[in-house]
């Protein structure tokens, strides 16, 4: 390999040396929003640094200034010791700082190998596909992947995509490693390997920043120091051995979180949902959904636990009507609702909680045109038949914003000065207040922080009481336990089994998800 | 040692625009074209000024071109609001020429064929039958666009051809030829348009126009699924609004307020079609695309159009008398307009985006 700038900044790096430094880091967006204020944050080479906070606490900010997307409006960088300032990712990945995305960035039409070559200074001129193919094994032994390079990258779990993404950063020269939420779209099984060869690179001698949400079991086992971010700011910064969850939690959220929903038990009623042998194709047209049958009644929470991909985005998207079927049955109420549109299963009484808020809400519409989103076919909220009754949403939605505790300047504020939390809230409020007899829950804690998701979750857990049924589709294992009353593993578009939260066990639940079992009860 | 300072300009994008920030712009590039054509006034050796004072006190002289300022500028209002409503949805209407033609037709067609019905019943029926032709004109786009995804400006566009010819054959050599060259057998007497203050009561009709138009756009329940499906389709998807319903509605509306036009161009006076040969440069349709610019300018505010429509209706008119008047190059008024059109479209930018000026320090 040829020498690079990183190779003779990073020449004889002893472990234990601090080999980042990031002093002073402010930024401060257009509107005045402090993303980061005066933040100091550093790294020693073989070192696992994690970042932590809740939605908005500056994380994100602060390793896009690292990883030269941003410019910061005060501080510095130095690497080694030396000044360092960024214009662009390419300024940075020069100086070997490497960033794997939350999102894959990789095309899959492409080999493992292409793709780690692809934007490399190499290609461009004559591409020597031996030589790099030599190159890039030598990596991959180096730090003990196991990667087919000549696979298609469509073929691979996530897990390996993700694995794809670091031997690209390391093969670019990375000397740093930013990870940007890097568990959320793997299996249990995959984490655990996962967190094994991150151990294995900072033992190599590679500094590594995974900055984590939510996940705080991931960061207790594998950080060596952990950084906490709230508002901007440091608010703690400590060693693994003096962190509990409990701590890091009030450190993050700025109070006590309780990790419990408690789970109450209401009376099992009428059948308000069955779903009968049901098929659907995904965008690609390949079959998602293969023959799906279930029934949700009355004060029940069904939960789908299932990692991304595996058929349950689909399902949740034919029930609410923006898929078609291609077999099957879906019964509501006791009416055949498979060809109904979406409109009609709003009005016969379903609810759906997108699994992306910019699914759910329109930035440039105030609070109340967001909260008409429901409600503008609804009788009680149309007036001389063609006029929306604006002051019946203006009470609506005041009452949104208490009951929900929504933190917004009032109700003619537009959407988008909202964070992400209170988004969330709001759509939920929306849905929620609608009182649909089935409430379809696509990942509605999805992205939020510690103290949102508690305030979800209860919200849900209450929400069955009132004789209503909850259809709970999550990638958070912990939340579909702590949440249903029946859990049905997903695998390839199959239940693998249908269990009574009473029958469940956490590990055979996550080897289910993964394929591994299959159950006994289908 | 004096630390050098700095000024550098940092683009950053705008999460909201206000309505007031959309005047200053609009306001910003009105003064940069009127600099820009200014310089090109004084190259060909006149005072910019002069030509400037020429150019408004003909436009809104009472004897001279503030009627016509009026009948152009009213005609601009209903190409606005025929973008307008469409792209409130999400749809780009480049069809006002052909829904306008077609609107033309619908309403010639009623006068032509019932020349002795009473004003009070022709009029009103020649309205609708224009609003009708135009709306389904329309339609057909909406509906291409809707059910099969086909992209609406290439379909409006090749819809705008068909139509310029539907009225050049019917006017040029066709049923509807009068006496002279390219024009039209006149309009019955009953079919012509009552005038207040020189100009069509349609140009009255238009405000009217205008003013329903904010208030179904802000208030029906129509008009909130116009806005959610323009805002954000997928959004609108998953609450149940149906795209392609909406997209019929949108282009029949919008095609129904250029057909209407189709009356308010041609019935007051002279009160005939004017059909120019389809070589010459500029044929009355393609003023409705200033439609398209004006009601982006306006933030697809329906109110905003008025004012809008009216100043760029004087500067069409005013700006003859640079040939007439001046004696300057044939054509100036058309590079002016030109201009207007051309900088109000690089602006745009600052809909989006904006300049910040930062003090940078040097260490």
């Amino acid at each position: 390999m040829s020498t690079t700038e990183a190779d003779i900044l990073f020449r004889d790096v002893k472990k234990g040396e601090t080999i980042l430094e990031m002093r002073g880091i402010t930024k401060i967006y257009p509107g005045g929003v402090v993303a980061n204020d005066h933040i100091d944050f550093d790294l020693k080479a073989g070192e696992i640094h994690a970042l932590l906070g809740e939605n908005g606490a500056g994380k994100t900010t602060l390793m896009n200034i690292l990883y030269g997307l941003l410019r910061p409006d005060e501080g510095e960088i130095y690497i080694r010791g030396r000044k360092v300032e960024f214009k662009s990712p390419l300024d940075a990945i020069r100086m070997g700082i490497g960033m794997v995305h939350q999102h894959r960035k990789l095309i899959p039409a492409h080999t493992v190998l292409e793709n780690i070559v692809l934007g490399h200074p190499k290609v461009g001129k004559i591409l020597n596909l031996h030589e790099i193919e030599q190159e890039v094994k030598e990596l991959c032994e180096k730090y003990g992947f196991k990667l087919d390079l000549h696979a298609k990258v469509w073929q691979l779990s996530a897990g390996e995509k993700q694995m794809v993404e670091i031997v690209k950063a390391l093969y670019r020269g990375a000397r740093i490693l930013i990870l940007d939420e890097p568990t959320s779209e793997l299996t249990p099984l995959e984490t655990e390997k996962f967190l094994e060869s991150i151990k294995a690179m900072a033992e190599k001698g590679l500094g590594i920043v995974p900055f984590v949400t939510h996940k705080l079991p991931i960061v207790l086992s594998v950080a060596d120091r952990i950084t906490i971010l709230r508002r901007g700011k440091v608010v703690a910064r400590m060693k693994r051995e003096e962190a509990t969850m409990v701590n890091l939690a009030k450190r993050m959220v700025g109070r006590e979180v309780l990790f419990r929903t408690v789970r109450v038990k209401t009376k099992i009623g009428e059948p308000i949902l069955e779903v009968r042998d049901l098929h659907a194709l995904n965008d690609r047209g390949v079959p998602a959904v293969k023959g799906v049958s279930f029934v949700i009644r009355e004060g029940e929470i069904f939960g789908i636990a299932g990692v991304t991909g595996n058929g349950q985005q689909e399902l949740a998207e034919v029930l609410i009507g923006l898929r078609k079927p291609i077999k099957g049955k879906i019964i509501f109420r006791g009416r055949d609702i498979t060809n109904a549109s979406i409109l009609e299963r709003w009005k016969l009484g379903m609810g759906y909680i997108p699994p992306e808020r910019e699914f759910g809400a329109i930035k440039d519409f105030t609070l109340v045109e967001n909260i008409a989103m429901n409600y503008y076919f609804d009788e009680k909220f149309v007036k001389s038949k063609f006029l929306l009754d604006y002051d019946k949403l203006r009470e609506l939605a005041m009452k949104a914003i208490s009951e929900f505790n929504i933190m917004a300047p009032g109700v003619d504020t537009k959407a988008g000065h909202l964070s992400g939390g209170n988004l969330q809230k709001l759509i939920l409020a929306r849905v929620m207040m609608r009182r649909p007899k089935l409430l379809i829950a696509n990942l509605p804690t999805h992205g939020l922080d510690v103290g949102a998701t508690e305030f979800v979750r209860n919200k849900l857990m209450e929400y069955k009481t009132g004789g209503a049924a909850v259809l709970l589709i999550s990638e958070d294992l912990d939340e579909v336990l702590s949440l249903s009353d029946r859990v049905a593993p997903i695998y390839e578009g199959r239940f693998v089994s249908i269990l009574p939260i009473e029958m469940v066990k956490k590990e055979e639940i996550g080897a289910m998800m993964a394929g591994a079992l299959s159950g006994g009860v289908r | 040692m004096i630390s050098p300072r700095f000024t550098k300009l940092k683009i950053e994008r705008i999460v909201i625009l206000t309505g007031a920030d959309a005047v200053k712009i609009s306001a910003l590039s009105i003064a940069i074209s009127f600099i820009l054509f200014g310089a090109f006034v004084s190259f060909e050796g006149a005072n910019p000024l002069v030509a400037y004072e020429h150019i408004f006190s003909f436009a809104f002289d009472p004897r001279l071109g503030l009627p016509i300022t009026l009948h152009r500028g009213f005609f601009l209002v209903f190409s606005t609001l025929a973008f307008i409503i469409p792209m409130a949805a999400g749809i780009w209407n480049i069809g006002m020429e052909g829904q306008f033609y077609l609107g033309t037709i619908g309403a010639f067609a009623v006068a032509y064929s019932f020349p002795d019905l009473n004003p009070a019943i022709l009029i009103p029926l020649m309205l609708i039958s224009g609003a009708i032709f135009g709306a389904a004109y329309g339609a057909l786009a909406g509906f291409l666009k809707g059910k099969m995804n086909v992209n609406e400006v290439v379909v409006t566009i090749m819809l705008n051809n068909i139509a310029f010819w539907l009225v050049y054959l019917l006017t040029v050599g066709g049923p509807w030829a009068g006496i002279a060259e390219s024009t039209s057998r006149p309009l019955p007497e009953n079919a012509c348009a009552p005038m207040i203050w020189n100009t069509p009561f349609t140009s009255i009709f238009v405000i009217v126009v205008a003013i329903l138009a904010y208030f179904f756009l802000k208030k029906t329940t129509i008009g909130y699924q116009i806005r959610t499906l323009g805002s954000n389709p997928v959004v609108a998807k998953h609450v149940g609004i149906s795209a392609p319903k909406i997209s019929v509605i949108v282009m029949a509306i919008g095609g129904a307020i250029a057909g209407l036009s189709g009356y308010h161009m041609w019935a007051g006076d002279p009160a005939f079609l004017m059909i120019p040969r389809p070589e010459a440069y500029k044929a009355i349709g393609d003023l409705t695309y200033w439609g398209i610019i004006l009601g982006l300018i306006c933030l697809l505010n329906p109110l905003a159009s008025v004012p809008a429509s009216i100043f760029i209706g004087s500067i069409i008119v005013g700006a003859t008398v640079l040939v007439r008047r001046l004696r300057l190059p044939f054509g100036l008024d058309v590079l002016f307009l030109g201009i207007i059109s051309l900088v109000f479209a690089a602006f745009q930018f600052f809909h989006q985006y904006r300049i910040r000026r930062v003090k940078v320090v040097m260490k």
